[in-house]
């Protein structure tokens, strides 16, 4: 906690989070939520059993069968949920197809391609799919005459004729999809059901369906989708996994099952399966082991509030079929001997329940229960929260407390970060499933489509790499590792802030390794041209209060910066710090953890960093790459959810100040559940634009904003609601004002993976690799990025998609910048994956979910206090 | 052949006839009929524990998913003659991940043939129960009549259940003209169903028991159950084990190979992990093994540490003391402490744990059953000091800085 934030702030993107329960929603719904910390009645009896009874789950969801469908309407309603909710959960569009905001952006109509840089030869994890010349897919309408009402029926019927629909083919109940065109448009048949009605269908021919068509793309997906259970791959949430040859890394008792991710879509020129190595983290102990070893680990009165922190926001699977849910809530209150009120009406506990319907014997009454919020539908009907045993339900996926094992997670890493060529090698597998199997081959032969069997392989350009400055010096670096930290070790800075008057606060025990730090920085300030006088050192006792008394005792408003060495990483001093630093006492603060220093050989090194650190806290400047464009302000925006606390969304909002992008403007929104994010990130864009005219007394007249954190699937409102917010924004600034805006989404976990060929082998593309063609969509303005370098795995590069623009910069220069920007991060000396303001964004808004859980004083917004 | 097909139909539209609203005082069966009929054969399964189970016209398979959760079940099959229905659900018979995360002790094998039950097959062969739920008023005469040689004189399981509709019970059912569904071939009264059963287990050697699920209302109880059900059970079991599917002699394979080729196709097939199976031992084993030497060894180093930091706060003398206390061992002492003693010990950067140690922790004992198993199983997966005794364990990784 030096300040090194886990990059894990990644929640739910906040669309997820407005399954606000609509008027007349189960009254269960009520109940929960007024409930908020988990207290509820022990009596059960208001949660509706969403522990389905009809549970026929995993296969297609179905249209119940007593309601007619209207005719015509909802033509390929059927398929929709097939594609999109295979499992029978919730339809969501995550590709965000539709969302086509290319054409309304004139100056790339034509072409969206840069120009700079030096071609490379790259291979992508993409597979063409190929189709027989002329291929088409044949959407048929089928009725009957008298009406049929069971789906299953009505397919039996159909399926009598056979020998004229041919053997290939996809029926949801009244949409019939074939490979092949039946002679006539319409075509009538007889079929006779076994007591001897005659039923008349008429198969009428709706659709012609050229390849790329939506519905054809639906229907590819759904097609994979079959072949990956023919090849008896597991699913797990979106993915599928090979449970035959799992890794095992017992210590921790985690389970790594390999799998693929796949989706298959139109892309730039072809129709594409995009397939990635994927790998699901199960382990083989229930939730109801865990809380067991949990309790022998904290402190009684502890328990829960541990439990609450390990397991709300995670995964689990139960042991009875194969669903999955998210943990929201742990109800302490109740225990399987609780009730609830089943489909029919009648009363029936947990404990009978599992009994008599998937013959599981619960041995433990006296366990709490875990509450997920459902997301599911079932038809219009938002059901209510789900009960779950905690004996019945399996763990996936990793605890925070793990995630901050450096060994477990080194552990982790031998089997699921694959170099290149493993990963190649693993995704090459796939194919050769596919390729091997007879069954999927004989499918995708029926259909007239196949696989290529090699990768993409295309050309890419890696765009020169990028001169830093720094106090009037130019550095080069090797552009292969991304990082000037060797090279601008001992340079001076931009701008140094002198540390006249400091704190150094420490407890008896690391009195030591407080004067250490202390001789350090004497040593390694000089040469940046930080001006620096001792310390004023304090020693405290170990203990929250002590810290905060001390900080309230000695801050002076000359104080330029507090450093507290903290003797642990428990967070809860960290915090109590934090807060009363950002918020009540705005000045600069830097923790580091004493075991940090402890470390003879890189005391020095570490004390340069901390330096830099604590002048960027105090708004000092280090390094700046050269930027041509003038009179722009870049912002950056990312969010963090919140799962634990009161589930807020905190969104960080980071502007630049000056031409050189070395100052920032910071401000956050944080945001309750059920508000609206824009409204407060409109109020951030107009004090930032304030900020800016009082540095530079004028007003900017271009604007690019680097949006992140926008989850899959939500291109949609970003591009109809957030867009248009911000315009109408800047319009209240000043009557004549009229900048030109660019909004660009900023995307980090993708699937795509791009290698380099080099000599006979596969590496990581270098820093710089810049994508434009083949990966990208067609009805998008966007390109991939490789910035960063990383020393084992495989680089994952960021997609950017630039969804609004008036300043009509070329796409070279749009790229070029981006890239330039991703220079910018003070606390990495090396290029970093995102543009530094979503960094700091990211940075801003991780601090203050995890620790402030406020808004920062508004007097530290010129400052990274954040770091 | 398309005809049969409607047969698949059956099984869940036909209850869907009967949900009349209570107050117009016709019949509502709570829970309803389908599912009494499941809970039924449920509850014969725990009564009578067969091991092999077979469901003849087991359309979409909610049957055979009910069962699988039985532990007492270790082969499951299902036959009908619709495959697409079968196909439809049948996902649900395969191994759920959590089946992997902790295989059971019991062995289980699902397998899903398409075909006619007027067909002799050898995998049909060797059950301890056979189920045909709803399933005889369906068949065409030729396939009626072909039907108790099938089943109880191929087949001969210990046990057969046969539910139908009892056509006495029609009259209280609205609607119901004919027959309940379109389908049926027949619904017989309770004297034409138990006369063709009686028929059928004299001539096999069966003994029979009828009675049924759904109750007729008060004052109407002379019509009977709704459905009926013989319960068949063979009088004179063999003495040795039942047949074994997997080895039909030689003569039942000879007679119905022809058939086999022909009439009965395998859909499907999963086999779940089991402890039974090597593999999944030896992972379970391994598995065990290393969760708990991690654990005693964390409890340990634990313990050494508090020790120390109650004494002293500096760390640098702290490291010095655990030295000292792990190094009190000399070397030679060291390996005679550890054949003897069943504590683990430390010396330097490695955790001695005595298997005798991990045999003790009652999940790694009720694993391997006795600890030369246990033995036999880790060799080679698990680093031993070179007597086999102990797991070898690093410490340093434990403290390493991130």
């Amino acid at each position: 906690m030096t300040g090194r934030a886990r990059a894990r702030a990644r929640g739910r993107p906040p669309g997820q989070e407005t399954a606000v329960p609509s008027v007349g929603a189960a009254s269960a719904q009520q109940s929960f939520s007024s409930h908020p910390s988990g207290h509820r009645q022990p009596q059960q009896q208001s949660l509706p059993p969403t522990l389905s009874e009809e549970f026929s789950g995993r296969g297609r969801q179905r249209v119940p069968q007593t309601v007619p469908k209207p005719r015509g309407l909802q033509i390929s309603a059927g398929f929709q949920e097939l594609s999109l909710a295979d499992r029978g959960g919730r339809r969501r569009d995550f590709h965000d197809l539709g969302v086509n905001t290319r054409q309304a952006i004139e100056h790339v109509r034509e072409s969206k391609t840069g120009s700079s840089g030096i071609m490379i030869k790259l291979i992508a994890n993409y597979f063409r799919l190929t189709s027989r010349p002329q291929w088409a897919l044949y959407q048929y309408h089928i009725g009957y005459n008298p009406e049929m009402e069971a789906r299953r029926l009505r397919s039996a019927l159909l399926f009598q004729h056979e020998e004229l629909i041919g053997k290939t083919h996809a029926f949801d109940g009244s949409i019939l999809f074939l490979p092949k065109k039946l002679g006539n448009k319409v075509t009538e048949v007889f079929s006779k059901t076994r007591n001897g009605e005659d039923v008349k269908i008429t198969i009428t021919l709706t659709n012609e369906l050229p390849p790329s068509s939506p519905t054809c793309l639906q229907f590819y997906n759904i097609i994979f989708r079959r072949l990956l259970k023919m090849m008896n791959l597991q699913q797990i949430g979106r993915n599928y996994y090979n449970p035959n040859d799992p890794v095992s890394i017992p210590n921790h008792r985690l389970m790594v099952w390999p799998g693929f991710t796949s989706s298959i879509l139109q892309y730039e020129e072809s129709i594409m399966l995009c397939a990635d190595v994927s790998h699901k983290i199960l382990r083989s102990e229930t939730v109801l082991d865990f809380m067991y070893s949990l309790y022998y680990q904290v402190e009684e009165q502890r328990f829960r509030d541990a439990c609450a922190k390990e397991l709300i926001g995670l995964i689990i699977l139960t042991k009875y079929n194969n669903r999955t849910y998210r943990v929201d809530d742990i109800d302490w209150d109740a225990n399987p001997q609780c009730t609830f009120r089943r489909a029919d009406g009648s009363e029936i506990s947990y404990v009978d329940y599992y009994k008599r319907q998937y013959n599981q014997e619960i041995t433990d009454l006296n366990q709490p229960v875990l509450i997920s919020q459902s997301r599911r539908k079932r038809g219009s009907m938002i059901l209510g929260p789900v009960v779950l045993i905690p004996e019945l339900c399996y763990l996936t996926g990793l605890t925070e407390k793990m995630r901050n094992d450096f060994n477990m997670m080194k552990d982790l890493a031998i089997h699921t970060r694959l170099p290149p060529e493993r990963r190649q090698c693993e995704i090459g597998r796939l194919i050769d499933y596919i390729q091997k199997d007879d069954g999927v081959q004989k499918e995708l032969r029926d259909w007239g489509l196949s696989f290529d069997s090699n990768l993409l392989s295309f050309t890419g350009r890696v765009v020169q790499a990028e001169k830093i400055l720094q106090a009037g010096k130019v550095f080069d670096y090797n552009p292969q590792f991304a990082d000037w930290s060797r090279e601008t070790r001992v340079a001076p800075l931009i701008s140094a802030k002198p540390l006249d008057n400091w704190l150094l606060i420490y407890t008896r025990r690391n009195y030591d390794t407080a004067n250490t730090l202390l001789q350090n920085l004497f040593k390694v300030t000089p040469s940046m041209g930080i001006r620096m006088n001792k310390a004023t050192m304090i020693e405290v006792d170990d203990r929250t209060e002590a810290y905060l008394r001390v900080l309230q005792q000695s801050i002076t408003p000359d104080t330029n910066i507090a450093v507290c060495i903290l003797s642990s990483s428990r967070k809860d001093k960290y915090d109590a710090i934090k807060k009363y630093l950002c918020t009540d006492c705005p000045i600069p603060s830097q923790c580091v953890i004493a075991r940090t220093l402890s470390k003879p050989q890189t005391t020095l090194a570490i004390a340069t960093k901390i330096a830099l650190q604590m002048n960027c806290k105090m708004g000092g400047e280090l390094w700046s790459v050269e930027i041509p464009l003038r009179q722009v302000m870049v912002v950056g925006i990312d969010c963090y959810h919140d799962t634990l606390a009161g589930k807020q969304s905190i969104a960080g909002f980071v502007a630049s100040l000056n031409q050189t992008m070395t100052r920032w403007f910071s401000r956050c929104v944080v945001q309750s559940r059920g508000q609206e994010l824009v409204d407060g990130l409109k109020a951030c864009l107009q004090t930032a634009l304030r900020d800016w005219f009082k540095w530079n007394k004028y007003l900017p007249s271009r604007i690019i904003v680097y949006r992140d954190g926008v989850g899959d699937g939500q291109l949609h409102t970003l591009v109809n609601y957030e867009v248009p917010q911000f315009l109408d924004c800047l319009k209240t600034v000043g009557k004549d004002y009229n900048p030109k805006l660019t909004v660009i989404v900023v995307k980090k976990r993708v699937n795509t993976r791009f290698f380099a060929q080099s000599g006979g082998g596969l590496k990581n593309p270098p820093p710089g690799t810049v994508v434009d063609v083949e990966v990208t969509r067609p009805e998008w303005y966007d390109f991939f990025i490789v910035s960063q370098a990383v020393r084992n795995g495989c680089v994952a590069p960021t997609h950017y998609n630039v969804i609004y623009d008036t300043n009509k910069l070329k796409p070279d220069h749009v790229q070029r910048l981006t890239y330039k920007l991703c220079h910018m991060y003070y606390n990495w000396s090396g290029v970093i994956r995102v543009p530094a303001p979503c960094q700091y964004a990211h940075k801003l808004a991780f601090l203050v979910g995890q620790s402030i859980h406020r808004e920062p004083n508004l007097l530290l917004s010129d400052r990274l206090y954040y770091l | 052949a398309h005809v049969s097909l409607l047969q698949c139909t059956y099984q869940n539209t036909m209850d869907k006839n009967f949900q009349e609203e209570p107050c117009t005082g016709v019949i509502k069966f709570t829970p309803p009929l389908y599912k009494q009929r499941y809970q039924f054969v449920k509850d014969l399964v725990r009564k009578y524990k067969p091991k092999k189970v077979a469901d003849l016209g087991c359309a979409d398979c909610t049957l055979l998913w009910m069962l699988k959760f039985y532990n007492c079940i270790e082969v499951l099959a299902g036959l009908d003659i619709c495959a697409s229905v079968m196909k439809e659900k049948m996902h649900r018979l395969y191994p759920l991940p959590a089946d992997y995360l902790q295989p059971s002790e019991r062995s289980l094998t699902v397998t899903l043939h398409h075909g006619s039950v007027a067909h002799e097959d050898p995998c049909m062969l060797g059950f301890d129960l056979v189920t045909c739920i709803e399933l005889i008023e369906h068949l065409e005469e030729s396939e009626l009549e072909k039907f108790p040689e099938v089943v109880f004189g191929f087949m001969a399981p210990t046990m057969v259940v046969i539910s139908t509709p009892n056509s006495e019970f029609n009259p209280l059912l609205p609607g119901v003209t004919v027959f309940r569904h379109q389908d049926h071939k027949f619904e017989w009264d309770r004297a034409q169903f138990q006369s063709w059963a009686l028929d059928a287990a004299k001539r096999y050697g069966y003994s029979v028991e009828f009675t049924g699920v759904g109750n007729p209302p008060t004052g109407m109880e002379d019509v009977g159950f709704c459905t009926q059900i013989a319960v068949f059970v063979k009088k004179y079991p063999q003495t040795s084990e039942p047949a074994q599917s997997k080895k039909p002699t030689e003569a039942a394979y000879k007679t119905v190979m022809f058939c086999m080729f022909l009439h009965v196709v395998k859909v499907f097939r999963a086999v779940y992990p089991s402890l039974k199976d090597e593999k999944y031992l030896q992972n379970a084993v391994v598995s065990e093994v290393m969760f708990t030497a991690h654990a005693i060894k964390r409890s340990l180093l634990d313990h050494l540490v508090s020790e120390q930091e109650d004494s002293n706060d500096d760390p640098t003398e702290r490291k010095l003391q655990l030295q000292r206390s792990v190094n009190c061992f000399s070397e030679d002492l060291e390996t005679l402490a550890v054949e003897k003693s069943t504590e683990p010990l430390t010396n330097g950067s490695v955790v001695y744990i005595p298997l005798r140690k991990i045999f003790s922790f009652p999940k790694v004992n009720q694993l391997c059953g006795t600890f030369e198993k246990l033995r036999k199983l880790i060799t080679g997966k698990v680093t031993l000091t070179s007597d086999g005794s102990a797991v070898v364990l690093d410490t340093d990784h434990e403290n390493e800085e991130n």
